[in-house]
């Protein structure tokens, strides 16, 4: 099973892996837990132990080891951070995935990951809510919402930020600058859930029915550009999307951080003083794994009084621990790595927390509330929404 | 109360483990162990615990003497001689744990640490004061000051400040009864050399004060190529001496295999030349004196100088010689200490024993100090083909052979290389059984290592018995 799904080359990785252990101390799981087995060192031993003994021996033989190291795969973040300090350059985050779909294709995921599957596949979004309050987002924060047949701009909400209460607002700032600046853009008329999820959690086997129904309305759409506010969504269509359908997409995907930089640099859009210390957390999936690092800091640094970066940031930034379905699968180490970074972003003294994706806000509130005297957290387009005085 | 239950009381639930898996994760090092030889060897844990304060390295050690049973500390296992890896299984002690920075005294350059403390760690908590560290290991951004320690001290900056052992001024170290005590120059009846580089098998360094060097006004990296290898050692020889830079790498390739070259081939047949670089500190003009020697005397050699800004690109890329293994997927080696002046014959050696076994080679060689360098060359292996594996890891037997033949001897023992023990340094292992039975009259810390290779049976792997299979393997790899 193991040599049916992955590569050869990761195959060779495993082996490859010269056990440095330079990727184990910037491992956000491993600095949480202690254990070598959830450092990506002890994991690429284990599944080269397993090649070793012939293919999938010690995942199916003793269930009880099984679920062992199944449960070390899905202790993880999917943060990449492995990936960007193994010197070696082996695509640790890809063979996360891999393993993650043979637990899943072995029935030995987590439970929480078939639920999640159902759920999405049912509804085409990741809560299992009713999909036709998918754009009641709308309703509820009042924003002036388009949805025409043909836009050169399609605004894809996910799924966090169109049915959690605690993200709605992004949507709003989003919309609202949209107009602002005049851009003719659109909603689709009917967004199913990325399929980022699937993606990450390993429950692969239907994302291309996802990804061809995204691709099929948007493509009707003739749209030139398909932004986001959520990463995982534009590393689903920008990255994933052409690898599952075998082609090149007819447009073009970007974070709407981008957008904004596009537009304060020409002059499009004019954001008035902050008078405050701003931090910025660096999502995994947009900077890391997105390469788009200095667009939401030019945005920043042209408003704000005074912006401090946090210790662990950009590229090399550390995970909130909400990435690569932790959430959902153990909820408490998620709390535990969101209260790590929460802390880290609390030392710069900023007044303001912001970042750029509705997982990340989320996660970090919920960590700061913990914290006496804590700082907001907000969404780098609802500061700038604010500001503007669109929201 | 059974071990295992007693030490969950002791350091609590989540600092111990008896899993499988776990015990799997911490039953190797850096270096893969042919499956045909580990049988001989019980590397996996009975338990693993986690320990993050001097106390709960006492305490289980304590237990470990009462209970009888084997201890093994582990740093990062950054080493690949087996020190970290169990031989009859016990208590695996994982003290990475021991991470903080107990004190630093900025008049007096003085930094205390725990054992845990990461190389790369100290470092950067140094950018912002005035001193630097005198010497750390190529695999700083992992491995641990107490393994460091344990394994011989030689790095980066050895040519200019010495080994660890020169630089440190004391030690809190655990005795393997469980007694602490603090181990300076003054101790009397034990001094920091006995203990340094004693393969976790004397002590557990707890806590160590490294004596720091004051941070230089101006640094420069250096790096020139060479087409001819005989000139860039020549060179670096000569550098090492009339320069004395804080490190002086040398890097050459051979990648023979798949070639039909037949019978020795010498430095100048080695086709792809030589890199050599390194690191100055010191006073502005002093480096710039010495920057223009080095230029002058690699273009005396037909060499060329690269440009400062390639040479610090070197510098930055010194923690990643393993970066070839990705050609391997296996890297055989074992680091020797060769008489500078005997550097040429060595390559040599190395260029025929790489050719006979048709394996690519790269070598890697630090100056210690101006008459010794530790020679590091990284055969590329693939372990998933195990017999032939098994005959290519004679390659490392030979290399120390002759290392020792010139006057040389191996860096370490752990558990790979002890056979070499006697042959390396005679004088030193009869002091060091001495100690042993001192301090460890259970024989329960690091057991079966360094003076001997103990199987899973109890019985030491007689030498002549590792030799013969050796040379037998040798034999038989060059046969088939």
């Amino acid at each position: 099973m193991i040599d049916a799904l992955l590569s050869k080359l990761q195959r060779e990785d495993a082996f490859a892996c010269a056990q440095c252990g330079y990727c184990v101390k910037w491992c956000p799981v491993y600095d949480r837990s202690g254990w070598e087995s959830a450092s990506p060192r002890g994991k690429v031993f284990l599944l080269k132990k397993m090649l070793e003994n012939n293919g999938s021996s010690l995942l199916t033989s003793n269930p009880r080891i099984a679920s062992e190291f199944v449960q070390r795969l899905f202790d993880c973040t999917t943060c990449g951070r492995c990936t960007e300090e193994c010197h070696l350059e082996l695509d640790l985050l890809d063979l996360w995935f891999r393993l993650r779909e043979l637990a899943v294709r072995q029935g030995l995921a987590p439970q929480s990951v078939g639920l999640m599957e159902k759920a999405l596949l049912a509804s085409r979004n990741v809560f299992g809510m009713d999909s036709q309050s998918r754009t009641d987002w709308a309703t509820y924060t009042g924003a002036e919402v388009k949805v025409q047949d043909k836009a050169d701009i399609v605004y894809f909400v996910g799924c966090v930020t169109s049915y959690s209460g605690r993200s709605q607002g992004i949507a709003q700032s989003i919309t609202g600058i949209l107009n602002h600046v005049g851009e003719n853009w659109s909603i689709m008329h009917e967004e199913w859930c990325c399929g980022h999820p699937l993606a990450v959690s390993g429950a692969t086997e239907r994302y291309r029915e996802i990804a061809e129904h995204n691709v099929r309305n948007i493509e009707h759409m003739h749209a030139k550009v398909v932004v986001s506010g959520c990463p995982g969504c534009c590393l689903a269509l920008r990255e994933e999307y052409p690898r599952i359908l075998g082609r090149e997409l007819n447009f073009k995907v970007v974070h709407f951080t981008q957008l904004l930089d596009q537009y304060v640099t020409e002059g499009r859009l004019h954001i008035p003083e902050l008078h405050a210390t701003t931090t910025y957390h660096d999502p995994c999936e947009l900077a890391r794994l997105g390469g788009v690092v200095d667009e939401p800091r030019r945005v920043l640094r042209s408003f704000v009084k005074k912006f401090v970066e946090p210790e662990e940031s950009g590229s090399i930034g550390r995970c909130c621990g909400s990435g690569g379905l932790l959430k959902a699968t153990n909820s408490a180490m998620s709390g535990d790595l969101a209260e790590k970074r929460s802390a880290m972003l609390q030392r710069t003294g900023a007044d303001i927390i912001t970042s750029a994706c509705p997982s990340c806000d989320q996660n970090l509130a919920e960590a700061l509330s913990k914290f006496q005297d804590s700082k907001r957290v907000q969404d780098l387009a609802e500061l700038v929404a604010q500001q503007i005085g669109l929201t | 109360m059974s071990l295992e239950k007693t030490l969950r009381s002791l350091l609590g639930d989540d600092k111990v483990s008896t899993s499988y898996l776990e015990r799997t994760a911490y039953s190797h090092d850096l270096a893969p162990i042919p499956r045909n030889i580990m049988w001989l060897f019980n590397n996996l844990p009975d338990i693993v615990v986690r320990l993050r304060t001097l106390e709960d390295v006492v305490a289980v050690l304590r237990l470990a003497n009462k209970f009888k049973v084997a201890v093994t500390p582990r740093g990062s296992a950054t080493w690949g001689y087996g020190g970290a890896v169990p031989t009859v299984g016990g208590i695996l002690l994982d003290l990475r744990g021991l991470n903080k920075i107990v004190s630093f005294d900025e008049d007096q350059g003085l930094l205390t640490v725990q054992c845990g403390v990461v190389w790369k760690d100290i470092i950067d908590f140094l950018q912002k004061t005035s001193w630097d560290l005198p010497v750390y290991p190529s695999s700083a951004p992992s491995s641990t000051v107490g393994a460091f320690a344990a394994t011989g001290g030689f790095g980066y900056g050895s040519l200019e400040h010495g080994s660890l052992v020169e630089n440190i001024v004391s030690i809190t170290i655990i005795l393997p009864t469980g007694e602490k005590t603090v181990v300076g120059p003054d101790s009397g009846w034990v001094t920091l050399k006995q203990l340094l580089g004693s393969e976790g098998t004397l002590c557990v360094f707890g806590e160590l004060t490294l004596k720091l060097a004051p941070k230089m006004p101006s640094t420069a990296s250096f790096l020139a190529y060479f087409g001819r290898l005989g000139n860039a050692v020549e060179v670096a020889n000569d550098l090492a001496c009339r320069t004395r830079p804080f490190s002086l790498i040398l890097r050459a390739f051979g990648f023979v295999r798949g070639q039909e070259r037949k019978g020795l081939f010498g430095l100048e047949d080695a086709e792809s030349g030589a890199i050599i670089y390194g690191y100055y500190t010191g006073m502005p003009g002093e480096v710039n004196e010495s920057l223009n020697t080095f230029d002058e005397m690699t273009v005396d050699k037909g060499g060329v100088v690269r440009p400062r800004e390639e040479a610090d690109f070197e510098w930055n890329e010194r923690f990643y010689p393993l970066r070839i293994k990705k050609l391997g997927p296996t890297v055989l080696t074992s680091d020797v200490v060769v008489p500078s002046n005997r550097l040429s014959e060595m390559i040599q050696y190395v260029w025929q024993l790489a050719h006979d076994a048709s394996m690519d080679v790269e070598i890697e060689t630090i100056w210690t100090s101006q008459d010794e360098v530790l020679f590091f060359p990284l055969f590329l292996s693939d372990e998933r083909r195990t017999l032939k594996y098994l005959s290519h890891s004679a390659i490392t037997k030979k290399l120390i052979d002759r290392a020792i033949a010139m006057g040389g001897r191996s860096y370490g023992y752990g558990l790979w290389n002890s056979f070499h023990f006697t042959a390396s340094e005679p004088s030193r292992r009869k002091e060091f059984i001495k100690m042993k039975e001192l301090l460890d009259p259970n024989g329960i810390l690091n057991r079966g290592k360094t003076l001997t290779a103990r199987t899973r049976l109890g019985l030491p792997l007689p030498k002549v018995l590792y030799a013969g299979f050796m040379e037998t393997l040798w034999l038989l790899g060059r046969w088939f």
